[in-house]
């Protein structure tokens, strides 16, 4: 379907640099990643925060990333990153900044951003039954 | 609804001691500034607003983005100009604060009062309204004061850089005898982008535009909807009088000669042709705009005469509206009254008509053309034209 159409991407605006923010509905831990884009105006540099809400561009370098990832062409082809899994044990959720792309043009373009990972272990609420009091 | 931070840039330079907008650009400034504190926290009561002059010893905030109206007003007062503007670090320093606002779900939001001239380059200023638009900060640019180009290319410049989906604006106000205030009340900087506009905003217009007669008739048609529209259509019909009473005249010389001729004419006047109304009227009124005052005195000397059918026009103008034939019918009528005793007989002609007047009579709301004083009234109307007639003949007779 759509997720795999090559026409469909996401570009940058004022510059070539992306700042994507994605909270999660509950805690993961997350393994790896994948970016995929075109080959010239693909990321390069990508760098992520976990749970740090509310960044801007103005303080992206005010605290260290979880972890950073320079990309390949073949990453880009859909080869995934892996992460330091130590760092993305309680993931909240996800900052991804795209610092630049493979061609230093002014504009970035990515076609598909894919994580895999685990959720942690909660309590479900739905499975919480009333004792029943049978004396 | 939005929920914005803003932070308004004041220029204290120098050249605001100039007092081409009255009674000083600085004080028009603050009061624009102040109006826009209001407008900006009635419109939803999380906003928070700033104010940080520009010049004077440097960039300086006077209030960090609050929602109490007082602070603000109160920080306005004992200002001192002076110094020159620095735009530029103005609204860097004004990014810095809007940024480190306590609610972050607030947009950012600059106002900047220029009102001298800019030393930076374009350069510059396009380089800072990029970073703008990257941080999603809007800017509202109030160019007022100079009006050498090289300003309004900068500041032109600065918005073509910031603008993101027309969420920013820059407005020019010329030097002139409206307040700098008033001609922002009808800009989107208080208009909010279209939204509908704040009820302050909408209230202030209103005031300030009757307080000037912007609106004409001197009435609010949001405020009082039914004056309006009285006034109007009173206006339209004193207008319509004029121009008969411009016809008549201009007609009255050809009368004597074209008598004759006229009663064959008028006959192909009927229901027929629409075109020739308009083009009629089109005459009126070049005849009107040519012999102003005598016709203004004809028209009085008109309407004062009982032999004017102006009576029957306004009682039958708000039946008109509702039904095009009538309303054909009513501008013959006014047509046909300004030429003489012919089209007297002629409107006669097509009251004896007993088919059309049914018809109309049958529009009319509230008149049963069955109902036997009716037909005793039309019986009577026939007879009377009738008269005329035989009367017209007579005199016909008499001046041969």
């Amino acid at each position: 379907g759509y997720r795999e159409d090559e026409g469909l991407y996401l570009e940058s605006d004022a510059d070539e640099q992306l700042l994507i923010y994605l909270p999660f509905t509950q805690v993961v831990k997350l393994h790896s990643i994948v970016v995929k884009g075109p080959e010239e105006e693909g990321p390069k540099t990508v760098k992520l925060f976990s749970n740090r809400e509310h960044m801007g561009f103005s303080n992206v370098n005010d605290f260290p990333p979880s972890d950073t990832a320079v990309l390949t062409p073949d990453n880009l082809k859909g080869k995934p990153v892996v992460l330091k899994f130590v760092k993305f044990q309680n993931v909240r959720s996800l900052t991804i900044f795209i610092e630049d792309n493979q061609s230093d043009s002014e504009v970035t373009k990515v076609n598909k951003i894919a994580l895999f990972g685990t959720t942690v272990e909660t309590t479900d609420m739905k499975g919480l039954k009333k004792i029943e009091d049978n004396h | 609804m939005v929920l914005e931070a803003t932070l308004i840039c004041i220029d204290n330079s120098e050249w605001m001691r100039n007092g081409d907008y009255a009674p000083s650009r600085f004080q028009a400034q603050t009061e624009a500034a102040n109006l826009i504190c209001g407008a900006k926290t009635q419109l939803n009561p999380e906003n928070t607003v700033g104010v940080m002059t520009m010049a004077g010893k440097g960039v300086r905030v006077l209030v960090t983005p609050t929602s109490d109206l007082g602070k603000i007003l109160a920080c306005m007062h004992g200002l001192e100009i002076g110094g020159e503007l620095n735009l530029a670090a103005g609204i860097q320093v004004a990014q810095l604060a809007l940024k480190h606002r306590q609610n972050k779900k607030q947009q950012q939001r600059i106002i900047v009062f220029v009102g001298s001239p800019i030393k930076h380059e374009k350069k510059v200023l396009e380089m800072i309204g990029r970073k703008l638009k990257k941080n999603s900060v809007a800017l509202d640019i109030v160019n007022f004061g100079e009006d050498d180009e090289g300003n309004t290319e900068k500041l032109e410049a600065l918005l073509a850089a910031v603008n993101n989906n027309d969420s920013s604006h820059l407005v020019h106000v010329p030097p002139g005898p409206n307040a700098l205030s008033d001609v922002l009340l009808s800009t989107p900087i208080f208009t909010g982008d279209g939204e509908g506009g704040s009820g302050f905003a909408a209230a202030a217009a209103a005031a300030a535009a009757s307080g000037a007669s912007g609106y004409e008739f001197g009435v609010d048609p949001n405020l009082d909807p039914e004056l309006a529209l009285a006034l109007r259509v009173s206006m339209e019909e004193e207008r319509a009088r004029q121009e008969a009473a411009a016809k008549r005249a201009a007609e009255e010389a050809a009368k004597k000669e074209k008598q004759g001729e006229q009663q064959s004419s008028s006959q192909d006047v009927t229901m027929t042709d629409q075109d020739s109304v308009p083009a009629s009227e089109a005459d009126d009124k070049k005849k009107t705009t040519k012999h102003d005052e005598g016709l203004l005195q004809e028209a009085i000397a008109m309407s004062s005469t009982p032999s004017y059918p102006s009576g029957r026009d306004t009682n039958m103008s708000e039946v008109a509206e509702d039904d095009p034939e009538l309303a054909l019918a009513l501008q013959l009528s006014m047509q046909d009254g300004t030429k003489d005793a012919p089209s007297h007989s002629d409107m006669s002609q097509l009251l004896a008509d007993q088919a059309f007047v049914s018809s109309i009579l049958a529009s009319l709301p509230g008149v049963d053309p069955e109902d036997p004083s009716v037909k005793d009234v039309l019986t009577s109307m026939q007879n009377q034209s009738e008269k005329k007639d035989e009367d017209k003949a007579s005199k016909e007779e008499e001046e041969k």
